[in-house]
């Protein structure tokens, strides 16, 4: 038992420190006023900070803008994702390369590749197809509303990064199952589609719950992709660049501890709907 | 694939299938072609006669050259590597402990810490970074490479110990037992018998966790501030913007030169990656 414990130190140690301390932290500075801008210490403030939030219509907007997005892209990751893995699973010509293609938005970089789109979406100078997507551009807000492109862009970027991680897992998850039960359900069903839904899905179901788990988390935290593909403009406000602007460029601890506190209602949403959906994956795996 | 004629094959398999692998891959291709373009063609208007979009008639190394001459690229690429590798280590030294313990001695509280390790790799790092660039600046750790080394494990440590935690518990336990009644110590059973085993679930926590630093944005974009001491993913993006005017070239170069290492590692261990993550959740 001692050695149980020993062994846990290093992980506890850190993920303590470095984790639930913080987070602590963030909590109590977001009832203060604190700021390294200011000359006294953080001040207790109760719950001014939120209490300025809710009445914000731009915290709202973004509130809307970071729900959508989470959903948005999680259903599509998810469907790509059980295609990528359902086609990567048998055996075909050309499977390496289409592999390949499917992993490497995954591997490489966010921050590099987001360069990438971003010079394939809005191309900045004089290129042969500039106007073109120019005038998609414009069509596209016009049509939807400003910053419309620039959500359409993230969406699609997040997409394509992140259904490349959620095939290869769901790839894992059907090589564990074993082959015997797919060929028992040949003989049972014609339908490809009956297959899918009545033993493909349930068999991949704790690797399901944690895929969608994962896209949500890091849907409602994606600060980074959208920072790079907007520069942090106002055009696409989600919860994470307001927060950053309002933390690191503008010194606000307090104010922004609180916006990002605002997301762990959702979080905690999802972390209980999915628990009851599905059976926790810690237990699901024995 | 059930058999059928061959063009069916073709028109609702293949052709679709290199439509798409075409469109995923057309990012990279447009940043290597970028990057292999001279200047003069890069920023010609697109009326001017013999304008090739897609292609280039005069590839240059050019951009490559100014990279490492011009920029401190050479010093991103080490501190990347350099962060990468030790908080790496870091996670997975904390993981194999924790991942054998859980998935294999009994103790109380057993599970409920197994669970709460994991949900902890939900936190995301939006919440983290107000909180740490404070840690961070008390300690006086900000601009040093070990900024980013202490805050990586938070969401390296609890994949690796999930994923290993399930390796170990595929490792039949009679394994163990047999080199215990042989007189191996718990610790020496662990590190002669149950370590060389699960190899696979290590290179593939390994791989994880290397990737997921040497790609992180965030906490390196927070915590670091002078141009030398940048890691890749934040010193092309800050360092090759300035303002509005993009270094197109030298950008697009970096992005390709910047993420060799780990186009290298996945294209040695991908089919360890699967094998180690399908172990794990067998379990």
């Amino acid at each position: 038992m001692a050695t149980a414990y020993l062994l846990l130190a290093p992980a506890t140690v850190l993920l303590l420190g470095m984790l639930a301390y913080p987070l602590g932290w963030e909590v109590w500075i977001s009832f203060t006023d604190f700021s390294p801008l200011n000359d006294h210490g953080p001040r207790f403030v109760g719950l001014e900070n939120y209490r300025h939030l809710l009445a914000d219509a731009e915290f709202w907007r973004a509130v809307v803008v970071t729900v959508g997005f989470a959903a948005a892209t999680t259903l599509a990751k998810l469907a790509l994702g059980v295609a990528f893995a359902l086609l990567l699973a048998r055996p075909f010509r050309g499977r390496t390369l289409v592999f390949l293609a499917i992993f490497l938005p995954w591997a490489y970089p966010a921050s590099v590749s987001v360069i990438g789109w971003y010079w394939t979406l809005s191309p900045p100078i004089p290129t042969a197809y500039s106007p073109f997507m120019g005038t998609l551009k414009y069509t596209v807000d016009g049509a939807l509303g400003g910053g419309a492109w620039a959500f359409l862009s993230v969406t699609l970027f997040n997409i394509w990064r992140g259904s490349s991680f959620i095939g290869v897992f769901l790839l894992a998850g059907i090589n564990a199952v074993p082959p015997e039960l797919f060929e028992c359900a040949l003989l049972e069903s014609r339908s490809a589609w009956r297959r899918f839904w009545l033993v493909t899905v349930p068999l991949l179901r704790p690797f399901l719950a944690l895929a969608v788990f994962l896209s949500l988390t890091t849907a409602f935290a994606d600060l980074a992709n959208v920072w790079l593909l907007t520069a942090g403009r106002v055009v696409f406000p989600v919860v994470g660049t307001q927060a950053y602007w309002l933390a690191i460029k503008g010194g606000q601890f307090g104010p922004a501890s609180a916006l990002s506190l605002m997301l762990v209602p959702f979080l905690l949403a999802v972390l209980a709907l999915l628990f009851r959906a599905f059976d926790p994956p810690a237990e699901a795996r024995a | 694939m059930v058999i059928e004629r061959p063009w069916k094959r073709w028109v609702y398999f293949y052709i679709p299938l290199t439509l798409f692998v075409i469109g995923t891959l057309f990012p990279f291709y447009w940043m290597l072609i970028t990057a292999i373009r001279p200047d003069a063609e890069l920023y010609r208007s697109w009326r001017a006669v013999n304008n090739a979009p897609f292609w280039t008639l005069h590839p240059t190394l050019e951009h490559f050259r100014d990279l490492f001459e011009k920029t401190t690229f050479p010093h991103w690429l080490w501190n990347t590597f350099f962060i990468a590798v030790i908080s790496t280590g870091i996670s997975l030294f904390c993981g194999l402990l924790a991942g054998y313990a859980l998935a294999r001695l009994k103790f109380p509280m057993a599970g409920a810490l197994g669970t709460s390790i994991f949900v902890t790799y939900l936190v995301p790092p939006t919440l983290l970074f107000i909180p740490l660039a404070d840690i961070i600046r008390n300690f006086q750790l900000g601009n040093t490479p070990w900024a980013l080394i202490l805050t990586y494990p938070t969401f390296l440590i609890p994949f690796c110990t999930w994923l290993l935690m399930g390796y170990f518990k595929t490792i039949p336990k009679e394994l163990e037992e047999c080199a215990r009644i042989d007189g191996a110590t718990r610790f020496g059973a662990m590190v002669r018998i149950i370590f060389p085993i699960a190899v696979p679930g290590i290179l593939s926590a390994g791989i994880f966790a290397f990737t997921l630093s040497w790609n992180e944005f965030i906490y390196a974009l927070v915590f670091l501030s002078s141009p030398e001491r940048k890691t890749v993913p934040v010193g092309v993006v800050s360092e090759m913007i300035r303002g509005d005017i993009y270094f197109w070239g030298q950008l697009m170069a970096g992005a390709l030169l910047g993420s060799i290492p780990v186009a290298l590692v996945y294209s040695f261990f991908v089919e360890y990656y699967v094998t180690g993550l399908t172990g794990s959740v067998k379990g």
